[in-house]
């Protein structure tokens, strides 16, 4: 009993003092309650236009549903129950190769390369928004990725070099912030069971952070080369207070010589 | 207040988000209807990204020693719950539950470390999200 309550108390002395500056940090803009935690449903912060400030750590929450018997991640795990994603032929041939044959392996996440757009925010991953005038910056912790979205209100490239994660813009809607982009290379997963997409693939983001510690993004995936129609996801976020992201590259990648299938 | 309960506060202090699930499938490398413990000591270390790999040497029932390979979480991940570089260095003696390699090679996804003074390290393994045995 003395034994296990000093391994517990070991463990927790331990996660309170490592890295302290970075893993636990109380941020001063951060709203508190009266016992000093973070207030968590406070209300949105806004930037001095008057827009909603996006800015913030978060990670997505997680998903009641498990669509894929194999444990990866489904872009049906965050759309209505009995919603379909119709996919063309050539599609639906790539996407059963993946999930059944490969079991998600293969996956460029797992070659250091980018997550996509949504797939980027569907792990249980930290990343931060910046938003600052005339653009908003996302930085994955992960393999300290980014992305960004002009809000200077320039236009989608006619004929951008396809990117990882496109070439997005953004403007808001009433207290929506919505991010377009396209220009993508084929290269990406939509999901981590392997959903494909290709060059012609255009989504449409539509952030809305709901309190201080809270926010939904709706997803439209847009590819009339591998959907039939477009379709949508819902993904909630939330805030990770007082903390800051960790250096995350992926340097000593070893698993894709064990990776079987592929 | 029971050890279970003591156990079961450990246990939560420790998981925490997980950011292993998202660099590779764990279904595609590793096999979970193949969980496997193993008692060794600790060879080298090394605490990086994506994954946070310590390699110890095995004495199977024959006595003859092998190097097997284990992979945690990230080490973003893994600092996180609180464990740092030095939380496991050569000459530890483990004890490693976790999942074998499909490949059949003596690589092991750790799902827990416990070290010999007590702690017990949980791995942050992509195994979390993986299906259940």
């Amino acid at each position: 009993m003395g034994r296990i309550l000093g391994c517990v108390l070991a463990c927790l002395c331990l996660a309170a003092s490592a890295d302290a500056q970075w893993v636990s940090i109380a941020l001063p803009r951060t709203p508190r309650t009266a016992d000093g935690k973070p207030n968590l449903t406070a209300a949105v912060p806004r930037t001095p236009d008057g827009k909603p400030d996006l800015s913030g750590i978060w990670t997505r929450v997680a998903s009641t549903k498990h669509d894929n018997e194999d444990g990866n991640f489904n872009l049906l795990d965050w759309m209505p129950d009995g919603a379909r994603i119709q996919m063309k032929p050539q599609a639906a041939a790539l996407y059963q190769h993946r999930r059944d044959v490969l079991k998600g392996g293969g996956r460029p996440s797992q070659e250091c390369l980018p997550h996509s757009i949504p797939d980027s925010m569907l792990p249980p991953v930290m990343f931060k928004i910046v938003q600052i005038p005339d653009e908003t910056i996302i930085l994955f912790e992960e393999f300290n990725h980014f992305r960004q979205i002009f809000t200077d209100g320039r236009a989608l490239p006619v004929d951008p070099q396809p990117a990882w994660v496109g070439y997005s813009v953004g403007r808001w809607e009433g207290n929506t912030f919505v991010a377009t982009t396209a220009g993508f290379n084929d290269r990406s997963w939509l999901d981590d069971t392997g959903h494909p997409h290709s060059e012609a693939l255009k989504t449409t983001e539509r952030f809305r952070r709901i309190d201080f510690g809270h926010m939904e993004l709706q997803v439209t995936v847009d590819d009339p080369e591998m959907y039939v129609a477009p379709f949508t996801m819902t993904v909630r976020f939330d805030l990770q207070p007082d903390t800051e992201l960790l250096e995350n590259i992926c340097e000593n990648e070893r698993d894709s010589d064990h990776i079987v299938g592929k | 207040m029971s050890s279970r309960f003591l156990a079961a506060i450990a246990l939560v202090a420790l998981v925490g988000a997980s950011d292993a699930r998202a660099h590779h499938s764990f279904a595609a490398e590793y096999d979970s209807k193949k969980p496997v413990t193993l008692t060794g000591t600790v060879t080298k270390v090394e605490w990086l990204n994506p994954h946070v790999r310590f390699y110890a040497d095995v004495k199977d029932p024959a006595g003859a020693v092998a190097n097997w390979e284990f992979e945690l979480g990230s080490g973003t991940s893994l600092v996180r719950k609180g464990w740092t570089r030095t939380s496991l260095k050569p000459s530890d003696v483990i004890k490693v539950e976790g999942f074998l390699a499909r490949d059949g090679s003596h690589l092991v996804n750790a799902t827990s470390v416990s070290l010999a003074d007590g702690r017990q390290m949980f791995a942050g393994s992509s195994f979390e999200n993986a299906p259940k045995p």
